[in-house]
């Protein structure tokens, strides 16, 4: 199987509904930066979207177009640069969900990045994940490497460099274990972090997980939550056949 | 009680208190290039001519009203400002519009998916393919095609493919519904899309 009939793949489970809330927000940073990611989409929902027709439509109430009219009106009225994102941050809000793709504009923000296991199935899977972990999108900051079967991680910075008075943390984020980000642990000054962090949680979970580190006060964030800065990257098997 | 038409707002009004020409792809397709123009009163023409097949499809997903109402509400907001992306030849326009709202619902179950539950009442809702006569007017041929090409599909496989892409199940509810680990769904599903593809090119 290529890589290209797996990311056809992907995109159909995407139109299709079944992906995870992980893999829908890669697919869907994706798609804003990969035109032929959108072109792949856009083709699966044409292929899909006559299903659609075995819905009944609902009328909806006299009240809900006014209260779209007066979004509209507030979106309409900040000025037009600050108007995308604003909106897009106060639907944001409003509806309480964390879009990994803008999440990186706040100040809070961690970006996460799937573990996307590209793996034909039912051939054994890759026992072992290797993340990129990017700064600007450039360099590799840090190499994440997770071995599924033994639970063990082994991080390593490639660019990053120690920043004074700052501590990196590796934050963990899957369905199972709520809504927000868990921490995994504080990386050391030589970077080094407890090859068994990971030890506790379930294969299964860290394969659908998503990973990121955020820039912290030094000893790691006060709060529990990521507070600073975040470096995203992607996570890819490293003994797959592509 | 009966609203005053004339106490409705004028862009609300328009569209219901008079005969709109029928909903035809061209019309859709001409309203969402004007709303990229921010027309507002294409807008609002748009909202009565497909408000109805979006929200019927989103709370088939969602199975709440108020939950439902949201994410209409941030389809529309999404298609006012992606209206300009919208281009004739790559999607139909219902199909395009239908897309965003379900997009929006199904982010939001996989993220709250305790905000409802499946259950197998659902697999009997699976009617098959009803739809309205005037639906049926629409491009008849394709989707006779796609019907023609999931009745191929093995049986469990076409529930699965339509509890999925209509009601919102994700690869866990299809695993616990089917009786089958959830890598077994993963693959039945890919074979069945790779199946639909293969026949809807033929």
């Amino acid at each position: 199987m290529t890589e290209r009939d797996d990311l056809d793949m992907l995109v159909a489970e995407f139109v299709l509904g079944t992906l995870p809330a992980s893999e829908r927000a890669y697919l869907e940073s994706r798609r804003n930066e990969d035109p032929e990611v959108d072109a792949l989409i856009l083709q699966w929902e044409e292929r899909l979207g006559k299903l659609a027709e075995e819905t009944e439509p609902v009328q909806p109430s006299p009240a809900l177009f006014a209260k779209i009219e007066k979004a509209l009106d507030r979106v309409e009225s900040t000025p037009r640069e600050a108007a995308e994102t604003s909106n897009v941050v106060a639907l944001r809000s409003q509806l309480n969900r964390w879009r990994w793709s803008t999440a990186i504009a706040s100040a809070a923000a961690l970006v996460l990045v799937a573990i996307l296991a590209f793996q034909p199935q039912p051939e054994p899977q890759a026992q072992s994940f290797v993340a990129v972990f990017q700064n600007n999108d450039e360099q590799p900051a840090f190499l994440l490497t997770v071995d599924l079967k033994e639970q063990r991680l082994n991080i390593r910075p490639v660019t990053a460099e120690p920043r004074p008075g700052k501590s990196y943390q590796l934050w963990i984020k899957a369905d199972e274990l709520g809504p927000t980000p868990r921490s995994v642990g504080v990386l050391g000054n030589d970077f080094a972090l407890d090859e068994g962090a990971l030890s506790n949680y379930d294969p299964a979970l860290l394969k659908e997980a998503t990973f990121g580190i955020s820039v912290e006060p030094e000893g790691g964030s006060p709060t529990g939550q990521p507070t600073g800065p975040a470096i995203h990257g992607y996570l890819y098997p490293t003994d797959g056949n592509n | 009680m009966k609203p005053d038409p004339d106490q409705l707002p004028d862009n609300a009004n328009d569209a219901q208190s008079f005969q709109a020409p029928p909903d035809t792809p061209e019309r859709i397709a001409e309203l969402i290039h004007r709303v990229a123009q921010k027309d507002r009163q294409a807008f609002a023409l748009l909202y009565q001519a497909t408000a109805p097949k979006l929200l019927g499809t989103v709370l088939r997903i969602l199975r709440d009203r108020g939950w439902a109402d949201d994410v209409i509400q941030d389809s529309y907001l999404k298609i006012w400002q992606k209206a300009k992306q919208f281009q004739d030849g790559k999607s139909s326009p219902i199909t395009w519009l239908v897309s965003i709202a379900r997009n929006g619902a199904i982010d939001e179950l996989r993220k709250h998916p305790a905000g409802r539950t499946t259950n197998s009442d659902e697999l009997d809702e699976m009617p098959g393919r009803q739809t309205s006569a005037q639906e049926q007017l629409e491009d008849q041929r394709a989707a006779n095609q796609l019907n023609h090409c999931i009745d191929q599909l093995e049986k469990d496989r076409q529930d699965m493919v339509r509890l999925a892409y209509l009601n919102g199940w994700s690869r866990e509810d299809l695993a616990s519904q089917f009786e089958q680990p959830v890598n077994t769904v993963k693959t039945w599903l890919h074979r069945a899309l790779k199946q639909l593809k293969r026949c809807l090119e033929s």
